[in-house]
């Protein structure tokens, strides 16, 4: 049955549906606090049976590391935020998993914790073996004279963001004939797999990840946690299955969250509007434990910050820092909606200031020619995009309903490449791809390419979950790059197989394809850039009771080729929910405590149906130098969203804002 | 902890268990009839995956007890459509892009289900307000109220 028919016949396989004889349930004991000593653990399974740190929590985990600030698989010595996992219990009953969480004694000494990280730059560091809660801090770009006819100044902050896919996290892990076998919801099941091999201590070929239906991962499904590898030391302790499904709960403390960047910018410019240089701060809250991603955030945030504009000068102090909150991770956009809020939000106040036309001034600073911005960033000359999306979204006419637009750069994450393997089993083409569809539709970027390759149909091919054992290695799905990097190895694939059928028989067709017996694997590499463009207008407003709304969002985007313009249009639009979320009330709140204040998806402000904007879609396709000619998608509407938003907010209410997401009493 | 006996009847057949009297039907639905089309997506009754109809009204099947849908019937998304093939609600979801991960997907179809039996012309307005209490994170609901407007106005109906 196709995947699709499966979900709406309540057919689908996300790990919990996943039945296997015997599973104990676990559940996990959790921290209280947001910084306490961690003084005795009695009952359950804990650190005291199980010592081991993760080396990564983000994308791409790897392995065990001496980092102090890498994340203890059971709290050890010290727990650093509201719901750091401190112990495990099981069952063979998921109600008396629960039950058994009382059973567990902790004592803990309660420290004063640090939540703002601006404040933690000069708080004592929450890590023994740590001079300061600073991560990483490097400066981007190079210095420049102050000297400007204009100097604009404003501290810019993006709240964070708990992912919320509507699954949410989970695992089944299986210890079996020496070896360690785990379904997973999972955007990538070799980060999961080459994770548990290193916090495990186990050897690679010892473990087999299978992807379980993914029903949604927004870029915290990418890497392995804490809770993965519990489960899998437990199967392997108690040698059974043992299942761990996330409550929502858990998944709003304790799941990484995304966003969470201040930027304190400071643009000049002439008094003709033309940007003459950016500098800036740009702080990341890395939360309690980090590696990795949250290091390299900030930095990949200034890479972009200059977006369309060929402003020739920017110098950026780029930072991340540690606070008494959950980890950072990525959330659908990863850097790339901050770089733009910073960026957009300063223009809007340069237009303000000398009472130019939203438009007139981007335009203005547009270039005309292919530029590289002074933090490295590569782009195609943006003016004849933006003269062409402005005409598109009809910006003349919507400026009349106070309107706001906003310009980026879309910059995906296609570098680490990806791995394909097509073989031929029952006269059949069957397909493995290295990403893993959790919501974004790769069988039909699949079907269309293997069908222009090779002449294949969907009735003669197969395309496979993606599961280690079957696939030699492959990256995963996040940073919009699965139809770009991952439908480029498929096509190289079948290109290459198509010669060695010719080779075979002097001449290709797909009866000979079918009828032989081929298995190719391929890792398809791709060093290059390949920026894309985005424009969105939108048009906010304010309710009764001043909360704010967002009413139309309109997408114009360069996508390079639509491999299924439906899909296209239904990412976007799923996209810009996300992003019109974040600018009317998505975020998780701590108090001074470090205590969590929105404890429900509600609270932390998923779009619901009645609040969502209307949704106007338009593409145009400037194919790319890739094998397939696609080019970056998945979070473009992210990153546009917002800042369309704010400003079409800041032209009814008159107010300047610098915060997403805007509260009612900003607006007072 | 306390244990009875419950019989209730899903899709037209009869289960019957013995469970703890704090058991939540949609466990109940999952685990007792081992029917996983009915999801849990949060501890709150915010999310909707867990819809299902019970005596025909939509509820959601994680904030009523297995004992209180004793000798009831419920409905669930394996209970529309046939071995044959989908009913048009879930035709029209897979053909106007009404889901992509398809998490909230059994929930939200069971609540578009009775939204249409209720008031088979519902505005845009009323389908937005009916599934209010499904969420979905992924489609931005656009292709999900094509979909029942699809179903609404007959252009789908009886087609293949
Ligand atoms: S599981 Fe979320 S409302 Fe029932
Ligand atoms: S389709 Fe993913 S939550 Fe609705």
């Amino acid at each position: 049955m196709e995947r699709l028919e499966r979900f709406v016949r309540g057919m689908g396989q996300y790990v919990d549906d996943i039945k296997v004889e015997h599973p104990l349930y676990m559940a996990v004991v959790r921290s209280p606090y947001a910084r306490a000593k961690l003084i005795n653990v009695k009952g359950g399974v804990s650190a005291a049976d199980f010592d081991a740190k993760l080396a990564s929590v983000g994308e791409g985990a790897q392995g065990r590391d001496s980092n102090p600030a890498a994340h203890p698989i059971f709290a050890k010595g010290f727990v650093n935020y509201v719901g750091q996992p401190v112990a495990a219990v099981f069952d063979e009953d998921r109600y008396k998993a629960e039950d058994q969480l009382e059973s567990v004694d902790v004592d803990y000494e309660p420290l004063q914790p640090v939540v703002s990280p601006e404040a933690a730059i000069d708080f004592e560091p929450i890590h023994e073996g740590m001079k300061s809660n600073i991560i990483s801090d490097r400066y981007l770009g190079k210095d420049f004279a102050d000297g400007a006819e204009i100097v604009l100044e404003d501290r810019l902050e993006n709240h964070r963001i708990a992912t919320n896919a509507i699954e949410t996290r989970g695992i089944l892990a299986d210890f079996t004939e020496g070896r360690l076998i785990v379904h997973v919801s999972t955007q990538s099941v070799f980060s999961i797999k080459r994770g548990l091999a290193g916090t495990l201590g186990l050897p690679e070929e010892k473990i087999r990840v299978i992807q379980a239906d993914t029903g949604g991962g927004f870029g915290l499904k990418g890497g392995l946690q804490p809770e993965h590898v519990i489960a899998a030391y437990a199967a392997m302790k108690y040698k059974r299955p043992v299942k761990w499904i996330e409550t929502r709960i858990e998944h709003l403390m304790a799941a990484n969250q995304g966003r969470g960047a201040i930027g304190k910018m400071r643009l000049y410019a002439n008094n003709s509007g033309k940007i003459l240089g950016i500098k800036g701060t740009i702080i990341v809250d890395a939360g309690a434990y980090a590696e990795g991603l949250a290091g390299f955030a900030p930095g990949f945030i200034a890479h972009q910050l200059t977006e369309q504009y060929g402003i020739k000068n920017g110098y950026v102090r780029a930072m991340s820092v540690l606070t008494n909150k959950a980890p950072y991770g990525p959330y659908r956009g990863a850097g790339r909606p901050e770089a733009a809020f910073f960026m957009e939000r300063m223009v809007d106040m340069l237009a303000d200031r000398l009472g130019m036309d939203d438009a007139e001034i981007r335009l203005l600073n547009s270039t005309d020619k292919p530029f590289t911005s002074p933090f490295g960033m590569h782009i195609e000359a943006s003016k004849p995009f933006m003269e062409k999306a402005l005409e598109a979204l009809d910006y003349r006419k919507m400026k009349k309903s106070k309107a706001g637009i906003g310009f980026f750069v879309l910059v995906p994450g296609a570098a680490p490449g990806e791995g394909v393997r097509l073989a031929v089993k029952d006269k059949k083409l069957h397909v493995w791809l290295g990403s893993n569809q959790h919501g974004q539709g790769h069988d039909f970027f699949i079907k269309k390419l293997v069908k222009e390759e090779l002449g294949i149909g969907e009735n003669e091919m197969v395309i496979e979950v993606p599961d280690t054992d079957n696939i030699r290695s492959g990256i995963g799905t996040w940073g919009s790059r699965s139809a770009m990097v991952g439908g480029s190895a498929l096509v190289d694939a079948a290109r290459h197989i198509k010669d060695e059928v010719k080779r075979k028989n002097g001449k290709y067709s797909k009866a000979l394809l079918l009828h032989g017996n081929y298995d190719y694997f391929e890792f398809y590499k791709f060093d290059g850039e390949i920026n894309s463009f985005g424009a969105n207008l939108a048009v906010a407003g304010i309710g009764p009771v001043n909360e704010v709304r967002a009413l139309e969002v309109r997408a114009f985007y360069d996508v390079g080729r639509a491999l299924s313009k439906e899909m296209v249009k239904a990412q976007i639009e799923g996209g810009m929910i996300q992003g019109a979320g974040q600018f009317i009330g998505e975020g998780v709140i701590y108090d001074e405590n470090g205590q969590l204040l929105t404890a429900s998806i509600s609270n932390a402000g998923v779009m619901r149906a009645t609040k969502a904007p209307k949704c106007v879609v338009k593409i145009i396709e400037n194919p790319s130098d890739l094998p397939d000619k696609a080019k970056g998608l998945g979070e473009a509407p992210t990153i546009g969203t917002p800042i369309a938003l704010i400003r079409s907010l800041e032209h009814i209410s008159g107010k300047r804002f610098s915060t997403t997401p805007v509260r009612p009493e900003d607006l007072i | 902890m306390e244990a009875m006996n419950v019989k209730i009847t899903i899709n037209g057949k009869e289960h019957s268990a013995k469970v703890e009297t704090r058991q939540l039907l949609v466990h109940f639905i999952r685990e007792s009839a081992g029917l996983t089309g009915t999801h849990v997506g949060c501890d709150t009754s915010n999310c909707g995956a867990c819809t299902v109809l019970l005596d025909g009204k939509p509820v959601k099947s994680c904030t009523v007890l297995s004992a209180q849908a004793n000798g009831k019937e419920v409905t669930t998304i394996e209970g529309l459509g046939s071995i044959k093939g989908m009913d048009k609600l879930q035709k029209a979801f897979i053909k106007h892009d009404g889901l992509q991960c398809g998490f909230c997907t059994p929930g939200m179809i069971m609540e578009a289900h009775y939204l249409l039996k209720k008031n088979p012309n519902a505005s845009e307005e009323e389908i937005r307000s009916g599934i209010d209490g499904n969420l979905c994170r992924c489609t931005g609901y656009v292709g999900i109220i094509e979909a029942i407007k699809s179903v609404q106005n007959g252009a789908d109906n009886g087609k293949a």
